[in-house]
């Protein structure tokens, strides 16, 4: 207790609360940008640590970090750009909601339910570092396999529930997944797909290929109709929208929690990766709806798409800490960046962060529960002046936005083909968006493909096929059978009524 | 109209599943093991929903699916037009950035983006592009450092 209370004051020292602010302040511009991670932030500013403390360098880098996934969610719902690689799930239902007039309810609810996210996760780091090794240390590579799979299983919930939506969910889930194998196969090293391509031997980047299937067909649609983003509804009080999404939070608190649950346990597990954990936490948003006219709403503006991935988004990044300093596991990419930061600063990941520096652990708790709350605060005071950004003509929005979203996609590999890949699933996402084929399961697939695809190989190198019988993969499946059937059983007249 | 999309789409994800199968086809099992088990069921799915198609009619896939919906308010031929102007406004764009590389790319862009297509006057036309180039320059220049090509035509210069 007195550990957690030291870890407070040091984060409070003048030197490190500046410090956090400048971070915050990066963090916040970071977010805004299209495609430039906080990943990428991390590790530009790491030559920035070498004359900090160890706590004054964590209140500078954990800082920008958590604010940047907050930040993301606002250019996800002004524009219909994923601000962050981490924040693409916003955009399903909070630019919709823009689109009708409710921007600053939506980012009310992205930003309560980000920081709602961000507290639990911070108290759960608080908490879980005595107690969680035997959780991290059941799961190995067959379980982790399975979970991504139970992943996949979600495609059920993100399409419709008649049999040719359900076909057409899961082929675009499969091509997701197969866009997910070009490029080098990690096993043997051998090239797929790569079409004597170099720039395809890593594979596709994620940043390119979300920004274009979300971004460029919502551009489209603006240019098509020639309006603002919010069309011709009424410049409503957008102080009583703003308010409104703070209050949604608390109407639907329990989603909320739950979905924050999902980004803790998600970002414990290493290589999950947020990615993941945003659209688990989506699709129970879809799964709570009571029945299949509530379900409906999905996609075209409900309030609950927005709070699920908002809050799961933030708590993931205390779970990913989890894992990080325990063990030295990084939790994802950004981690494993930290990880370097934890070298800097002659500190080892492991029992000595639980006993020796505990101290310092806790002002990373710390770190992560204030720079939410004030990023949210003053946030929340701007907010109306954002959301008027959406009653903007299009025609001036237009070129501004093309301009983000192109050079956030060309930063994924500094290669003129980034801009071509961004373009080519643009086009992809404006015919799938116009025929009714669900994009959210392409995106999923193809978040997973490649984890999917590693873990198989080392449960079967390591185990053959006895894996399959571990009592906690056992469980993991009856998990996934319950995710598929759950939305079958939930909406039987709909299933039954689709004339399929 | 919509039923053709769906059956040329079908057929387009038929194809790309068809070209993955056959090359992983003649990989090592290691190498071809995962695309392959991905994209035969790909194809037997499309099949159905192309038979589904076929056989059942045009049918907006029922059931509320996670989806946002475009505008529909929009007559369809300057829906059509509208759609064609901003794809070559787009790939305009990345043909320039292709030339000259995005620092001259960005101002050329945008003013001939503002001035011709949303036909903006003069001087606000002038005046966002400079600001636009500002934004660009430095934030992603100078404070972030980001490393942007030189076009081929500088290259091909020699500058």
């Amino acid at each position: 207790m007195e550990a957690f209370i030291d870890g407070l004051f040091l984060v409070l020292q003048w030197k490190a609360f500046s410090l956090m602010m400048v971070g915050m302040a990066l963090g916040f511009i970071v977010g805004l940008l299209p495609g430039i991670g906080g990943a990428a932030t991390l590790a530009l500013m790491i030559p920035f640590v070498f004359k900090m403390s160890p706590v004054e360098a964590f209140a500078f880098l954990l800082g920008m970090h958590s604010v940047a996934a907050t930040t993301g969610d606002i250019t996800s719902i002004l524009f219909g750009v994923p601000g962050e690689g981490l924040s693409a799930a916003t955009v399903v239902d909070g630019y919709p909601m823009a689109k009708r007039g409710e921007a600053g309810r939506a980012l009310g609810a992205a930003l309560m339910s980000s920081l709602v996210g961000a507290l639990i996760g911070a108290l759960t780091l608080a908490l879980a570092i005595p107690i969680v090794r035997p959780l991290v240390l059941t799961f190995g590579s067959p379980e982790l396999f399975m979970l991504s799979v139970i992943g996949i299983a979600c495609i059920t919930s993100l399409s419709g529930l008649s049999l040719r939506a359900q076909l057409r969910g899961f082929a675009t889930g499969l091509l997701g997944l197969l866009l997910s194998t070009i490029g080098q196969e990690r096993q043997s090293g051998s090239l797929r797909f790569d079409m004597g391509l170099m720039y395809l031997w890593e594979g596709l980047d994620l940043v390119p290929v979300l920004v274009g299937i979300f971004a460029i067909p919502e551009l489209v649609d603006l240019a098509v109709r020639g309006t603002s983003i919010a069309g011709d509804k009424p410049a409503v009080n957008l102080s009583s929208g703003v308010m409104e999404g703070i209050k949604d939070t608390f109407r639907h608190f329990w989603l909320v929690f739950r979905c924050s649950a999902i980004g803790v346990f998600v970002g414990i597990m290493p290589g999950a990766g947020g990615g993941v954990a945003q659209w688990m936490a989506y699709a129970h948003a879809v799964q709570s709806a009571k029945d299949a006219k509530e379900r409906e709403g999905f996609g075209k503006g409900d309030v609950r798409g927005v709070l699920g991935p908002g809050a799961a988004n933030n708590s993931k990044e205390g779970g990913d800490l989890i894992p990080t300093i325990a063990f030295g596991v990084p939790g994802s990419g950004a981690m494993a960046i930290l990880l370097g930061a934890f070298m800097i600063m002659g500190l080892v990941p492991g029992p000595d962060m639980l006993t020796k520096h505990l101290t310092v652990t806790y002002s990373m708790v710390w770190t992560l529960a204030i720079a939410n709350i004030i990023t949210v605060l003053l946030s929340l005071a701007v907010l109306n002046h954002l959301a008027k950004l959406t009653n903007i003509r299009g025609g001036l929005i237009i070129p501004f936005v093309l301009l983000l979203v192109f050079v956030g996609s060309y930063t994924a590999n500094n290669h003129i083909a980034d801009l071509i890949v961004t373009f080519c699933f643009g086009l992809l996402g404006y015919i799938m968006v116009r025929l009714g084929w669900p994009r959210p399961p392409l995106v999923l697939g193809f978040v997973l493909g490649k984890l999917v695809e590693t873990y198989l190989f080392i449960s079967v190198s390591r185990y053959g096929f006895s894996w399959l019988s571990q009592p906690l993969v056992l469980l993991l499946i009856a998990v996934m059978v319950v995710v598929v059937v759950y939305p079958f059983v939930r909406e039987k007249p709909a299933w039954a009524g689709g004339g399929d | 109209m919509a039923r053709k999309g769906n059956l040329l789409f079908s057929l387009f994800l038929i194809a790309v599943a068809g070209y993955a199968a056959f090359s992983a086809w003649h990989w090592s099992f290691k190498t071809g093991f995962f695309p392959l088990s991905l994209a035969i069921p790909l194809i037997i799915l499309v099949v159905i929903h192309l038979v589904l198609e076929v056989v059942g009619g045009s049918e907006k896939a029922s059931g509320p699916a996670v989806e946002t919906e475009f505008a529909a308010d929009v007559p369809p031929e300057v829906a059509r037009r509208r759609v064609v102007e901003i794809f070559s406004w787009i790939a305009g764009f990345i043909l320039i950035v292709f030339l000259l590389g995005f620092p001259a790319a960005v101002p050329l862009f945008i003013f001939s983006y503002l001035k011709m297509q949303s036909h903006i006057g003069w001087l606000q036309s002038i005046t966002l592009t400079a600001g636009a180039w500002g934004f660009f320059y430095f934030l992603f220049q100078r404070l972030l450092n980001l490393q942007f090509e030189a076009g081929v035509i500088q290259t091909w210069m020699g500058w």
